[in-house]
Parts: C-alpha cells; sequence; structure tokens
C-alpha cells in the first residue's frame, strides 16, 4: 500500500495531512497522487492553490511531453480538484476560493478538452445541465459540465435560473436521455421537483432520465421528489450519467 | 424597532420561525443529556437550560450524516406529531425562538415550513398549524413565507390578525396573484424585484421589476405604507458586482418611489459562502440603509441591527467586509486571509 511519504509534491502531501478525515478518502488521493506522474501532481497542486497560469502552463508542458490527455485530466486537473471539493464540503474553503480553482481547472481543461473530442473518445450520448430557477449558482454545475465533457458527453449547458419550459424545450428539441439539475440553495431546491412534475404533466417524464446534485441536496430529498439520480459531489456526476444513459437506452 | 440617528423606524423581518435553520453538529449545542439520548441544548428567554430530542427520523438524514441537523423542523415535527416530553419539547422550543425574536427587536416574525416536507398538503398542514400556535406565542404580527402560494394563503387564513396586520411574502412580477390575497387579507406585502421568469440582472433590471410590482400593489389599494419591496440581495462572494447592483437598485428605487414605501432584502444572502458572516451581513446592511433601505429580513439575533446600524466609526472587520461587499476585494481574498489569521474578531 502507497504512503503519504511516496507523493512527490510537498503541497498534495500537506493537503492530504491537514485537510482529508475521512480514512477511505485519504486512502483514495494517496493512491492517486503517488501513482500519479511528477507533472500531474503539480497540476493538481496549480489547481488547489487556484493558480490558473500554472495551470495553463502545466497543462500544456505534460501535453508537450507526450502525456496522454485523458491521463492528464484524471490524474492532475479532476485529482486536485477532488482535494478542493473535500474542503469546500469541510468548510475548511469557502466559494470565492472553489471559484477561483474551478478558474484555474478550466484553463487546464482548455487544452485537454479539443484534443479529446478530436480523438473521437467514445461518445456516451448527450446530457442538458441547469441550474434550478432562483439560483445564480453554477459552480457546481459547470465542474459537472466540464467533467462530463472530459468523459465524453456532449453537453447542451442551460446556465443558470433556468425555467421548467427550459428544460422541457431543450429535452424536446435535442433528444437528451439524461439532464441534470442543480441547486445550491434550500430556498430553490423544490424548483427541482416542480420541474419533475412540469415535466410529468408534459408527458415527457418517460423520455428522459433526470439526476440532481448541489450542495443542500440529500439521496432522501431526490428520492421523494422522484428524480432518478443522485450525486454528492461533481466527481460522482460521470458515473451516475452513465448509469442513467444506460437506463434510459 | 429605534435607531439612534436613522428618522424613521427601522423594520426587522425576523426570520427564525423556518424549516430551513440548520445547525452545525459540531456545534456545542448538539449534546447529550444525563440519559446519554442526543439532544440539542437550547436556553428559555428566561434562562432555563431545556433538551430538544434529536428524533430517529431526523438522525438517518443525509444532513444529519453530513453534519447538519434542521433544528426547527425538528421542534417543528416532534410538536405537531410527536408524543410526551418531546412534544413539550419541541413547542417550548419554538416558544424559545420566538420569544428571542421578539426580545431582539423583531417587528415580524416570518414563518415558513417549507422543509418540513415536499408534500404541498403536508405543508399547508404545517402552515396552518405554525400560525395558530405562533400568534398564540408572539406579540408581533406574523409574516407568512413560502414558495408555494397556496401554502401562502393557508397561512393567511390561519392567521386571526390578533397580533395586527399580517405581512405576505411573496407578491412578484411571476406571482402577481399574491397581491390579491393581500387584498382580501388587509395584509403588507413584500414584492420582490424578480422577473417573470428570471432573476433579475443588474440594478435596471431589479428597478424596472420593483416599479411595475409597487404600482401595480398601488393600483389595487394597497397602501404604500404596506408595501415592502425586495431588491433581492445576491451572494458578494459569487460575483463582485452583485453587492453594488442591489445598493444602487434601493437607491433607485428610494429616489423613484418616495419615502412611504418600505425597503427591505434577505440581509444573510449576502454573505452565502463566505466565513465570518455576520460581518458580511452587517457592512451589507449598513450600506443597504445609507441607500434608502429601512427594513431587512433577517435574525436580529444573530445581527442586532441597532450595533450593525450605530453611528460609530466602523470597526476594522466591517471595513473589510464593507470591500467585499462593495467589490473592492477579488475573491474576497483579504477578507478570508483575516479571518484565517482571526483578526476579524
Amino acid at each position: 500500500m502507497a504512503e503519504l511519504s511516496d507523493i512527490r509534491n510537498q503541497i498534495l502531501q500537506d493537503e492530504i495531512e491537514e485537510y482529508l478525515e475521512r480514512p477511505e478518502e485519504i486512502t483514495r488521493f494517496i493512491e492517486l497522487f503517488s501513482r500519479a506522474k511528477p507533472a500531474l501532481q503539480d497540476i493538481a497542486a496549480a489547481i488547489i492553490e487556484g493558480d490558473d497560469d500554472a495551470a495553463d502552463s502545466l497543462t500544456a508542458a505534460a501535453l508537450e511531453h507526450g502525456i496522454e490527455a485523458i491521463e492528464i485530466m484524471d490524474d492532475g486537473l479532476i485529482g486536485g480538484m477532488g482535494i478542493v471539493g473535500i474542503k469546500f464540503r469541510e468548510n475548511f474553503v469557502f466559494v470565492p476560493e472553489v471559484l477561483s480553482c474551478a478558474r484555474a481547472m478550466r484553463a487546464g481543461m482548455a487544452h485537454i478538452e479539443p484534443i479529446l473530442s478530436a480523438a473521437g473518445v467514445e461518445k456516451h450520448g448527450t446530457v442538458i445541465m441547469g441550474t434550478v430557477k432562483g439560483d445564480l449558482h453554477d459552480i457546481g454545475k459547470n465542474l459537472c459540465i466540464m467533467m462530463l465533457r472530459g468523459s465524453g458527453f456532449d453537453v447542451i449547458d442551460l446556465g443558470v435560473d433556468v425555467a421548467e419550459d427550459t428544460f422541457i424545450d431543450a429535452v424536446e428539441e435535442s433528444g437528451a436521455k439524461v439532464l441534470g439539475m442543480s441547486a445550491l440553495l434550500t430556498t430553490t431546491m423544490p424548483n427541482m421537483g416542480r420541474t419533475i412534475e412540469a415535466f410529468i404533466d408534459a408527458d415527457l417524464r418517460d423520455d428522459v432520465q433526470i439526476m440532481v446534485g448541489g450542495a443542500p441536496v440529500t439521496q432522501e430529498f431526490s428520492d421523494d421528489m422522484g428524480a432518478d439520480g443522485y450525486g454528492p459531489d461533481a466527481l460522482s456526476c460521470v458515473a451516475v450519467a452513465k448509469e442513467l444513459m444506460a437506463a434510459g437506452a | 424597532m429605534k435607531i439612534d440617528g436613522m428618522d424613521r423606524d427601522f423594520i426587522v423581518i425576523g426570520e427564525n420561525v423556518h424549516t430551513t435553520r440548520a445547525l452545525l453538529r459540531r456545534n456545542k449545542r448538539v449534546t447529550t443529556d444525563e440519559s446519554g439520548a442526543d439532544v440539542i441544548a437550547y436556553a428559555t428567554l428566561a434562562g432555563e437550560q431545556r433538551f430538544l430530542p434529536i428524533p430517529e427520523a431526523i438522525k438517518v438524514t443525509q444532513d444529519f450524516q453530513e453534519g447538519r441537523i434542521k433544528h426547527f423542523k425538528a421542534a417543528l415535527q416532534q410538536a405537531m406529531s410527536g408524543t410526551g416530553a418531546a412534544q413539550g419539547e419541541g413547542i417550548s422550543y419554538i416558544q424559545a425562538i420566538v420569544d428571542k425574536q421578539e426580545a431582539a427587536g423583531a417587528d415580524f416574525l416570518d414563518v415558513n415550513v417549507d422543509e418540513v416536507s415536499l408534500k404541498k398538503e403536508e405543508q399547508i398542514e404545517a402552515m396552518q398549524w405554525l400560525t395558530g400556535r405562533v400568534q398564540e406565542m408572539a406579540t408581533r404580527p406574523l409574516s407568512i413565507d413560502s414558495s408555494d402560494i397556496d401554502v401562502i394563503a393557508a397561512g393567511l387564513a390561519a392567521y386571526d390578525g390578533r397580533n395586527g396586520p399580517a405581512l405576505l411574502n411573496s407578491a412578484s412580477l411571476e406571482r402577481p396573484t399574491a397581491l390579491d390575497l393581500a387584498q382580501q387579507y388587509r395584509a403588507a406585502v413584500i414584492v420582490t424585484a424578480s422577473g417573470e421568469s428570471a432573476m433579475p440582472d443588474g440594478a435596471a433590471g431589479r428597478v424596472a421589476n420593483a416599479s411595475t410590482m409597487i404600482e401595480a400593489a398601488l393600483a389595487k389599494g394597497i397602501p404604500a405604507n404596506d408595501i415592502y419591496l425586495d431588491p433581492l440581495v445576491f451572494p458578494v462572494s459569487v460575483d463582485p458586482e452583485f453587492g453594488r447592483h442591489c445598493l444602487d437598485a434601493i437607491a433607485e428605487i428610494r429616489q423613484r418611489h418616495g419615502p412611504d414605501i418600505h425597503i427591505t432584502g434577505g440581509i444573510s444572502n449576502a454573505s452565502f459562502g463566505v466565513p465570518a458572516r455576520k460581518y458580511i451581513n452587517e457592512a451589507f446592511l449598513r450600506l443597504a440603509v445609507d441607500a434608502g433601505a429601512d427594513s431587512g429580513i433577517m435574525d436580529p439575533v444573530q445581527n442586532d441591527p441597532k450595533a450593525a446600524l450605530a453611528p460609530d466609526t466602523p470597526s476594522h472587520a466591517i471595513a473589510l467586509a464593507t470591500d467585499v461587499v462593495l467589490g473592492r476585494d477579488p475573491d474576497c481574498a483579504t477578507y478570508i486571509k483575516a479571518w484565517r489569521k482571526k483578526e476579524l474578531a
């Protein structure tokens, strides 16, 4: 089994030691970063520090050195963001800081995305994503979108403050089989349930698999309002989308 | 309430009688009683220490597993359908919250049951029950708050007006029929600057939506001093422009619609996503009142408006928080750094 000291990047070592508390998460990130190439460890550290210039140049350099785009994304960009997500959940970092980490991740993804789409990574299908009505928060939704696109989904991004009808129109026009809704506020979370009801009223509920997520959203809430899938964080979004895509096929 | 140096009353819409209210499990109020049962410690207004049991139904929720307790929801559920001592503690917990809101100067008590259940029938039942009980416990009128107009209607019907006319929270372009309800019950009304199907964009969008709603309310015969305009406060952590949008809208709406209407807003929305939220809330409140607001939808226990609006020189923490609200501290970096170094207290 890998040890903390097997990770070469000092920042990553310190981050795991200082901020991770759950044993399964400590194990997972030690495993991940100890086998990740040093250049990718540095990218992960740049994401955690919210350094978009470093994320940009390190990603470009890693590609030049012949490291696969998908490996850079998984070990470097997503790996770093995974730590940020845990720190956010545990109140060690706050919304503006997560936003700067997300900017850094976007700077790296800007190099990765065109390569992945040109390489014709096996496409999984189309997912529609949006933050529900009354809610302007898009950090989590945008992270999910980056993860989905990086994993071979086509994503239609409806943005924030999305009305029920807009979700319905998008499903009808695109024929997408999976719809993802995000909410960050307890006051807007019920609009997920209202959107699901609107799909039932429009007689379209059977045409689409619906997944939900966002800080106040729980598995119980998801079940109660009749969603098909729930993910506690952006990392889980890809797995849920794949599952629902298979269920809706 | 009266505030030193302010030439009109400041109206506090106290927002703690809410099923959304959460406590962190690591809060020292979350503890065990003598028998080892999980409880939330609380004090009555008279200072008596009491314990609200944490029901099993709450313990199995993901919220609880992840470290949060919806404490008011726990009290309401036990007060409504618990048995024996647990039911008594539920009622006593609600009474303690009502008493403390009033003692801290709440002019209205905002009552919200949206998270008690996803089912509308259950929300309606809870709103009827809670309105009936809180009006007996309170001396101040109630603000009936829900994202669902039918739940608001149930609350207004259940309120007997003994503490003065109710406040309806809220009407908007998206929900204009709420004005008819306000008229029917002779209630005062919060009108928001929300658009027909979208949130407002910038200051101009807020002013346009607000003006339409204020004129619609006046046209229905609702007196200007029963209109509470909520410009919609967005979190300053998400976009450095958000604070200014709201403050500029307040100034413009006050100028355009004169002194008789009230201008309020969800003060704590401003601080979402930032640590030491209290200072951001206070800085935002000062700036909002300077711009022409005379009311806040807020918790006066956490944020004492008298202290926040005192004409003293702002503390170091408030000065830093003011920079955040006005978009002068990119990514709130200086503020969060000061908080980490414990320089804010």
